[in-house]
């Protein structure tokens, strides 16, 4: 029997290195956060797909152009969009925003939200926000730490474990899985904004769109590769399970039905002749294009974090923070960390909450969790993102030049 | 068949001390690049994620509303459909399990 570890029906092997381009210079190996890349100096590398989290940051920064995507969704999606029978829902996530301009000569960083709204919508797409669903998160993954917060203060037998991690980042919650399961009932059990966004939009959204759930095809355009292999995780079909559990009878659906990179809808663009630099604004289309400052943050590192505080701040004291911007968490070192205290108003009395942000999840998570594992962590509340930078600089992102954006750790 | 053989050895040898030039000139080429390139990636290092990263905070900055809990579209979500934050319904549709994965049998 052999032993993998992913489950059935999971995109295995998604990150590949072309033998025919690697020169063997060793330069992805400094960019794997699990060590998954084989291969002597000089000699063809390979990955060794159990370890590897498909997080794509080889790829992104391989000076070489050597390493690949192997599976993409691009064709469906041409087919889906041609199609008059579907609707097809674009699950926008924060960091596209800010990244995909770079393909259309537009400026590194340039917001390009209402253009990316108006070219989408101009290729067939119904606009869905990710960022609704990132503000859904911390509605959900910010009661739950209340939840637990009181739970522990309180001493109550079934307190869910402090300190409690962020679960939004496929890498991170894949390198759990894979190498620190003792820990995962410290992940936050609510799902990343993707997974929302696609089940929302397929049990809500029917509802919203007037629509039979089975004519609803998500796409989500996303700056990560990872999000591939999550979107096909068996359990998220959670839509279809709603609707079966309420008389509907048809063959199981996942509810995020393909993944683009940011890449890919630039791609998708230019092969539909839409030149998104000078596309007209757009608004979108329905409520789910409605979203807050907190939600659009995720995309950088400490902003779950921050748009958690900003939330968890009103629930606990009844007042909103007094200064929005939560300075500790933003900036590029590798663990950043933060006291709050506060009022808690439930439970009448003063609470310090210890915060801890980590990123460049390779270099920088094996101390975090070394405490945590000895219980000896002083923190209440990890956020973990897998790529430097955060989602901005995730897998999926436009590549300038030779290799992306990076943190030198030579 | 001897013969072939004798020639294969000689081959071998003068084909291996080539090769080996070659590989050694590869492996040289391919040494060199990369540290031009991260001598380069050093200089310019961070420059990408900063201005992204910027572009998103500039979007919070501008944005009408800053908190989640006030989104007037997640409010309308949980009023008409989703009942509340760990509720019945966000526990079926909003919330996950994780998978240990040291030992999955395919």
């Amino acid at each position: 029997m052999t032993t993998t570890t992913y489950q059935p029906g999971e995109i295995q092997g998604l990150i590949k290195i072309n033998a025919s381009k690697c020169k063997g210079c060793d330069a992805c190996k400094q960019f794997c956060p699990t060590h998954a890349i084989n291969g002597a100096s000089g000699a063809v590398h390979s990955i060794d797909e159990d370890k590897c989290l498909s997080c794509g940051q080889c790829l992104i920064n391989c000076p070489f152009s050597a390493i690949e995507e192997t599976h993409s969704a691009l064709e469906t999606v041409i087919k889906k969009l041609a199609d008059k029978n579907t609707t097809v829902v674009g699950i926008i996530a924060p960091a596209v925003r800010v990244a995909i301009g770079e393909e259309f000569g537009l400026g590194t960083g340039e917001l390009v939200t209402g253009k990316l709204y108006g070219a989408m919508n101009q290729a067939g797409f119904k606009i869905f926000d990710c960022n609704f669903a990132a503000d859904l998160t911390i509605m959900e993954e910010g009661s739950e730490f209340i939840h637990r917060l009181h739970a522990n203060v309180k001493g109550e037998a079934n307190a869910g474990p402090l300190p409690q991690f962020t679960s939004c980042c496929p890498g991170w919650v894949r390198y759990l899985e894979t190498r620190y399961p003792a820990l995962l009932p410290n992940l936050s059990t609510a799902k990343s904004p993707q997974q929302m966004a696609g089940t929302v939009a397929k049990t809500y959204g029917a509802k919203v769109y007037q629509m039979q759930p089975e004519n609803i095809f998500t796409v989500s355009v996303m700056p990560c590769t990872s999000k591939k292999l999550e979107a096909s995780r068996p359990e998220f079909n959670s839509a279809w399970q709603y609707h079966q559990e309420h008389g509907a009878n048809s063959p199981s659906y996942q509810d995020i039905d393909a993944v683009l990179t940011t890449r890919e809808m630039a791609q998708l663009l230019k092969l539909l002749d839409i030149d998104l630099a000078n596309t007209a604004e757009y608004q979108g289309d329905s409520l789910f294009s409605e979203y807050t400052g907190a939600g659009t943050i995720f995309g950088t590192t400490g902003g779950v974090m921050e748009a958690a505080l900003r939330t968890a701040h009103k629930v606990l004291t009844g007042t909103e923070m007094a200064k929005l911007e939560f300075e500790p968490v933003r900036g590029l070192k590798g663990v950043k960390s933060a006291s709050v205290s506060l009022f808690d108003t439930e439970l009448n009395q003063d609470v310090t909450v210890n915060v801890a942000v980590v990123h460049d999840m390779g270099n920088n998570i094996e101390p975090v969790l070394r405490d945590v594992m000895a219980g000896t962590s002083p923190y209440h509340f990890i956020e973990v993102m897998n790529c430097a930078g955060g989602c901005v600089n995730g897998g999926g992102q436009p590549i300038e030049g030779k290799g992306s954006s990076w943190l030198g750790n030579i | 068949m001897n013969k072939k053989k004798h020639l294969f050895a000689e081959d071998s040898f003068f084909l291996s001390r080539r090769k080996f030039m070659a590989v050694g000139a590869a492996f040289v080429a391919a040494l060199a690049i990369p540290i031009g390139w991260f001598t380069s990636k050093l200089e310019r290092r961070n420059e990408y994620i900063k201005a992204r990263s910027q572009g998103l905070y500039k979007d919070d900055s501008l944005a009408k509303t800053r908190v989640s809990h006030a989104n007037p579209a997640v409010e309308k979500y949980y009023k008409e459909f989703g009942g509340e934050p760990l509720g019945h319904m966000s526990h079926e549709l909003l919330h996950t399990h994780f998978v240990d994965r040291t030992k999955l049998s395919s």
